[in-house]
C-alpha cells in the first residue's frame, strides 16, 4: 500500500527537538568532559535546555494534533500492551509518537527539569548564585552535586535508549525518522494510527509562554536579591589591603582560616622568601582583622577548600589538593605568561579573586 | 642623632597606622642621605651604593640573592616583586615621589636589606645606596 508523506512534525517541534539537542550536547560536553573553567557554559546549555522543554511543555497544550500531548500520552496499560505487540511483533504504526517514544517524550524532558532544578541548586550551595543561593549552605553542595549527577546520567541513559528506539523504529517501518524530524514529514497509510486533529494556536501558546516566563523571571530575580547567608566580608581593611598588595594581590581573608593567618602573620620575617616584617601595632592589628573575617566566618566554596599545612608541604594556596584539581587542566605556561606571571595571582583570571568569591562566571578562560 | 631618629621611628609608626598616605612629603632623597651620612659619619659614596645595589650577595634569601631580582639591572624603568606586582622606578630622575616618605624609606630598607643581605643595612650603606639611586 502505498503511503503518502504529510506534515506531522511541525516547525516549533523540529526547532525544539534539534536546539535540545544541541544544548545537551553542549552542557554533556561541559560537564563531564571539559574542566571547570567551562561552567558558565554548562550553566546556560543547561538552562537552555530547561526553557526548551518548558516551552514545549506549553506547546504540548496549544500546539496542533501531532504536538499536543492529549494526542500521544497515554496511561501504563496501553503503553504495557503496546510493548508486549512490540515484542510480539504486531503492533499497530503510529504516525506521531508511539506510546513507548510517547514516554520517552516524558522521561526526557522531566529528567532535563530535574537536571536544571538540581544543577541550579547546587551552584546555590556551592557557588553561592542563583536563585537557591539564599536557603542553601554550602554543606549542602555534595548532595546536590550527587542528585545532579546522578540526573545527568539519567539523561544519557535515556537519550541512548532514544536512539536505539529511533534506529529499531525506522527499520522496522522502513522509514528515516531521524530526516522525518528534519523535514517534518512522515508516510501516513490508512491503517496507520493518527492523532485526532486539532488546531494549533500559536497566538495563545505565545501569550501563555511569555506570562510563565514572567512569572518565572521574577519567580528567580525575589531569592536572587536577597542576602546570602555566609558571604565574603565586604568592606576591606585598608590597613590590611595596602601591606598585602605592597608586593601581591589582596588575598581575601574567608580563603584561609584563622589559625593559618596567625601562622603568615607571625611569620611575616620570612613570607614566601622575603621579609615582609611589619611593625607590631600593625602587624597585631592585620592579624585580628584576618583572623575575624577568616574562612570560619564566611560559607562561600572558596572558605571551604583551601587549608595550609606545612608539615605536608602545602604553604601556598596553589599548594593544596583543591587548588591543583581545579587548575590541572590550565596550560603551565599560562601561568608563567607576563599577564599573570605566578600560580599566586589568581585576579589574573579571577577578576573577582580579591573579593573572595570566585564566581566561575567572572573566572576568565585561557589556552 | 639619636633625638631625630627617635623623632623618624614616631614618624614613620604615625604613617602607618595611618596606612600609608602615597607620599608623606616628610623628606627627600637629600635630606635623608645627608641625616643617614651623619649617623654614620662617612662620605656617601655613588661608587659604594652602585657596587652594593648591583652586586649578588649570599647572606640573605636565596630568592633574593640581589636587589636586582626584583628592581632589575634598569633602575629608570619598572620591577617587579616576586610575585607579579609592578613596582615604580628606583631612580629619582624617573620617579621623583621616590624617597619623600621617611617611614616607606625605613620600611622597604629594614625588609629588602634583610632579604637579600640577611641583616638591616648600616647608616653608611643607605647614604651610600640613595646617594646611588639619586645620581642616576
Amino acid at each position: 500500500m502505498r503511503r503518502a508523506p504529510q506534515p506531522v512534525w511541525d516547525a516549533f517541534v523540529r526547532l525544539f527537538h534539534w536546539a535540545l539537542v544541541a544544548s545537551i550536547a553542549v552542557a554533556a560536553v561541559t560537564g563531564f568532559v571539559l574542566g571547570p573553567g567551562f561552567i558558565p557554559v554548562h550553566v546556560v546549555a543547561a538552562s537552555l535546555a530547561v526553557a526548551l522543554v518548558l516551552a514545549r511543555i506549553v506547546w504540548g497544550f496549544a500546539g496542533g494534533g501531532y504536538a499536543r500531548f492529549a494526542g500521544f500520552v497515554t496511561g501504563p496499560v496501553r503503553l504495557m500492551r503496546y510493548a508486549r505487540d512490540v515484542l510480539g511483533g504486531r503492533e499497530a504504526r503510529h504516525v506521531g509518537h508511539n506510546p513507548l517514544g510517547a514516554a520517552m517524550v516524558l522521561a526526557l524532558m522531566a529528567a532535563v527539569l530535574a537536571a536544571g532544578l538540581t544543577g541550579w541548586a547546587f551552584l546555590g550551595a556551592g557557588a553561592k548564585l542563583g536563585p537557591f543561593a539564599f536557603i542553601l549552605a554550602h554543606t549542602d553542595s555534595p548532595a546536590l552535586a550527587e542528585m545532579h549527577e546522578a540526573v545527568a546520567f539519567t539523561i544519557l541513559a535515556l537519550v541512548a535508549l532514544h536512539l536505539g528506539g529511533v534506529i529499531f523504529t525506522s527499520r522496522r517501518e522502513g522509514e528515516n525518522l531521524v530526516r522525518a524530524m528534519v523535514t517534518g514529514k512522515k508516510e501516513v497509510g490508512p491503517q496507520d494510527i493518527v492523532p485526532p486533529e486539532r488546531e494549533a494556536r500559536p497566538g495563545a501558546a505565545l501569550g501563555v509562554g511569555l506570562a510563565l516566563a514572567l512569572v518565572l523571571a521574577l519567580a528567580v530575580a525575589a531569592p536572587v536579591l536577597l542576602p546570602v547567608p555566609g558571604a565574603p566580608v565586604a568592606e576591606i581593611d585598608p590597613t590590611a589591603r595596602a601591606e598585602c598588595t605592597d608586593c601581591h594581590m589582596f588575598y581575601h581573608p574567608s580563603l584561609l582560616p584563622s589559625d593559618n593567618w596567625e601562622q603568615i602573620m607571625a611569620t611575616l620575617d620570612n613570607h614566601f622568601g622575603e621579609d615582609a616584617s611589619l611593625d607590631a601595632e600593625t602587624t597585631a592589628e592585620i592579624t585580628a582583622w584576618l583572623s575575624a573575617h577568616a574562612a570560619e566566618s564566611a560559607d562561600t566554596r572558596a572558605s571551604k577548600v583551601f587549608r595550609l599545612d606545612p608539615a605536608k608541604g602545602v604553604t601556598r594556596i596553589s599548594d593544596t589538593p583543591f587548588w591543583k584539581a581545579r587548575h590541572g587542566w590550565i596550560d603551565p605556561a599560562a601561568f608563567r605568561s607576563p599577564r599573570v606571571g605566578s600560580r599566586d595571582n589568581c585576579a589574573a583570571c579571577h577578576a573577582d579573586a580579591e573579593t573572595g568569591w570566585f564566581n566561575p562566571f567572572f573566572a576568565e578562560v585561557e589556552e | 642623632m639619636k633625638g631625630n631618629f627617635r623623632k623618624l621611628a614616631l614618624v614613620g609608626a604615625l604613617a602607618a597606622l595611618a596606612g600609608w598616605p602615597a607620599a608623606a612629603g616628610d623628606t627627600s632623597a637629600r635630606q635623608l642621605i645627608a641625616q643617614f651620612a651623619a649617623q654614620a659619619h662617612t662620605q656617601p659614596s655613588v661608587a659604594r651604593g652602585k657596587a652594593l645595589f648591583m652586586g649578588r650577595h649570599t647572606g640573605g634569601k636565596p630568592e633574593t640573592p640581589s636587589c636586582t631580582t626584583c628592581h632589575t639591572q634598569n633602575l629608570r624603568a619598572t620591577g617587579h616583586t616576586r610575585a607579579g606586582k609592578a613596582i615604580e622606578p628606583m631612580a629619582l630622575s624617573a620617579n621623583p615621589s621616590r624617597f619623600t616618605d621617611s617611614a616607606k624609606v625605613a620600611k622597604w630598607f629594614r625588609r629588602n636589606c634583610k632579604s637579600v643581605l640577611g641583616r638591616e643595612c648600616t647608616a653608611g650603606e643607605k647614604a651610600d645606596i640613595l646617594a646611588w639611586l639619586s645620581s642616576l
